[in-house]
Parts: structure tokens; sequence; C-alpha cells
């Protein structure tokens, strides 16, 4: 190897890092508003989407607090000023990964509505706990009544065939832990009394 | 500069989808064409990225092929392959933020793809900017193609459903959306794919 190809060998590898290196960061600059943006929407769209009129209530975060080591927010919605549901999210050990749900909850501490915001369970086998056919099924259930079984139940939570292992993670584990959380948490103020 | 240079552009597509088709002749990148191909919007839409990665890195090192130093050229497509990669990662999360959640993983492997580094040393570094840029359009639609077929079979078949719309109600053959399915699916199109191009493909290139 000459001092010639050295040389090359060096502009070369300036040229591709400078080069790339701007584009680079002209697109991050450019897309990270909007990605940033997104998940803002997202978790935004999600909360509305947990409860019905949501149009009129106001959600408005309470506070963290940690399941599995990872952080966790819960919300409160009001309407007209007084407390009417409460929104916690949760994690639940599954099968491949730790289920992100959110969970509606009304002034009873009864499931409104569930959602699941991440999860990377068996692509076609524990994924099925996302759609509305399963999380139906936790609808109306308070913390005793939160538990899967394998046989035809509509007093408990169903298992979804084939997914036992991701169905139990979101009811036993993440929404039961929410809902008991939300529910001690709200208690300790009293009914309806919101600690700030 | 073989006889490449009299190929003709379409030749050089039809090249990718029917003769050298990534997954079905050159049974390469098989990692991401089971790992994304449960669903057809999935699969389509890394597909659509590998075409955009392929004819990007096609682009950029048949426009430098002259002045990569040839001792340091793989390192230099290496480069070019991962900063390519990096814009539709990026691109992808801002636009397609729910497949995103799905692909995101996969698009990022994109810097591994044997078929992407592949063309580029063997076509792209040894041909003008034209026909290198028809030769990334062909192996990514190849891919591309590819992934729709098995992305297709596999919903279909395995989930019931077609984009999302569920068509029977039930999960007729559920092993094909698991991975393990995933390499029946594949090697049943392969096969098939084979048989049709075998009997119709070559036909007028007999010899």
């Amino acid at each position: 190897m000459t001092g010639k190809d050295i040389v090359k060998i060096m502009l070369n590898l300036i040229v591709i890092y400078v080069i790339g290196g701007l584009i680079l960061a002209i697109v991050h600059a450019n897309t990270s508003p909007v990605r940033y943006q997104n998940k803002i929407n997202f978790e935004n769209q999600a909360l509305k989407s947990l409860l019905p009129d949501s149009e009129h209530m106001e959600i408005e975060k309470l506070g963290d607090w940690k399941i599995h080591d990872k952080a966790a927010k819960y919300w409160v919605a009001k309407k007209d000023g007084s407390a009417v549901a409460y929104i916690v999210q949760s994690f639940g050990k599954g099968y491949s990964s730790y289920i992100n749900t959110l969970i509606a909850v009304d002034k009873d501490f009864k499931v409104v509505k569930v959602k699941i915001l991440d999860q990377k369970e068996t692509p076609g086998l524990g994924d099925v706990i996302e759609e509305d056919d399963f999380t139906n099924r936790l609808i109306g259930k308070d913390v005793e009544h939160l538990k899967v079984l394998k046989t035809e139940t509509t007093d408990f939570v169903q298992a979804v065939t084939g997914s036992t292992v991701s169905s139990r993670a979101v009811t036993d584990d993440a929404v039961r832990n929410g809902v008991a959380f939300i529910r001690d948490k709200m208690k300790e103020g009293g009914p309806g009394n919101v600690r700030k | 500069m073989s006889a490449n240079d009299e190929i003709s552009n379409w030749e050089l597509i039809k090249n990718g989808i029917l003769k050298e088709n990534t997954i079905f002749k050159l049974a390469l990148s098989l990692c991401p064409a089971i790992a994304v191909t449960t669903k057809l919007k999935d699969g389509f839409f890394m597909g659509l990225a590998v075409v955009f990665v392929q004819v990007m890195v096609n682009l950029t090192v048949s426009a430098m092929r002259k002045f990569i130093h040839p001792r340091i050229r793989l390192p230099i497509f290496m480069l070019i392959i991962s900063g390519w990669v990096t814009i539709v990662n990026l691109l992808m999360d801002a636009l397609v933020p729910d497949v995103y959640k799905n692909v995101g993983l996969y698009i990022q492997l994109i810097v591994a793809f044997a078929s992407i580094l592949a063309r580029a040393e063997m076509f792209a570094s040894k041909n003008k900017v034209v026909p290198s840029m028809f030769d990334g359009i062909g192996m990514g639609l190849g891919f591309l193609v590819a992934l729709i077929f098995v992305s297709t079979f596999r919903e279909i078949v395995g989930n019931g459903s077609i984009l999302g719309y569920s068509l029977f109600g039930a999960k007729p053959l559920l092993i094909l959306v698991l991975p393990a399915g995933g390499f029946f699916a594949v090697g049943l199109l392969m096969a098939l794919f084979n048989w049709l191009y075998a009997r119709y493909g070559t036909r007028g290139h007999a010899g």
C-alpha cells in the first residue's frame, strides 16, 4: 500500500462520514418533533378512547407508581369538577414480554375498559389479547373477579384458547394489580376525595 | 462491465423479481421474511422499506464506485447501507407509527441483509448509475413481491383474515402464523414459485 492509497482511503472515510452524518442529522432534526408528537398523541388518544363521553371530561395526571420495576402513571377523569373515573397504567409479565396496559375504572373500581398499549407476545397466538374480543371480557369486573379461568365463565375472565399465559398476564397481573393499586390509593384519601 | 451493459432496464427488473428472486430463488434474507409476514400490512411496508434501501444503496454505491478505494469498499458499503437504513427507520417511525411498532426491529436489521450488500458488491460497484437503479428496483420488488405472497398466504390461511378483516371467523391453520409455520409457508410458496417458473418462466429461453 502506497502513501497515495492511504490518503485516498482516509479521504473516502472522511467524505462518507461527513456526508452521511449531515444527511442523518437533517433527517433526524426534521422527524424528531413529529415522532415526539406521535407519542404524545398516541397517549392522549389512548386515554380518551378508554372512557365513553370523554369529550366532556378532563383527564388529569395524578402521579406515578411502579410495577415490575417499570414506571407507570395514573390519572383521574373529572366531569364538572368531580371525579367520575380513574385510569391507571400497568404492566403484566407475559409469555415473551411485559404487556403495557391502560385500565379505566369507575368510582366503584370496576373495570370500564382495558387497552393494550404495547406487547410482544407470540404473533398470531398471544397477541390476540390486544383485540376487543378479549379485553371486553374484563369489563365490569372488580379485583375479586379479575381472575382467568380456562373453563367457560362470565363471572370471571375466560382465557383465550392457546393464549392462557398472555390472558393471565393481562388479567391476573396487569389489570388486577392496577385496579388494586388505584383502589387502595384512592381509598386512603377517602371516597371521592382525591389526594393531590 | 461485461454483458451487463447490454441488458435492458426491463430485463434487470424482471431478473430481480423472477430469475434471482431474493427469497424464492436465492433463499436470502429469510429471517425477516418469516418474522414480519404474519400480516399483509406489515409484510408490505417491510418490503417497501427494502425497495427503498436497495435502490438508494445501489445508486450511492454506483455513483461513488470510482471514488471508493477497493481495499475498503466493504466497510464503505456497510456505512452507506446503515446510513440509508437509519433514514428509513426514522421516516417510518414518524410517518407510519402503527406499522413501525410491529416491524421496527426488522427495519434496523435491513443493515445486515445479505441481499443488499450482495447487490452493492456484485452489481452496483461495477455498473453505471441507471442500470444500478433498475437492478435495485428489481431486487427490491422481488423481495416485496415475495413478502406480499408469503404474508397474504399466512394471514389468510393462518389467521383467517386479510388486512385485518376477518374472513371466516376462525383460524384455519394457526401454525402458519407461528415462527415454525413461517418456514412451511415460505417452503410451500418457494416450491410453487419454482414449479411455475420452471414450467412457464423459461419459455423462449430454451437451450
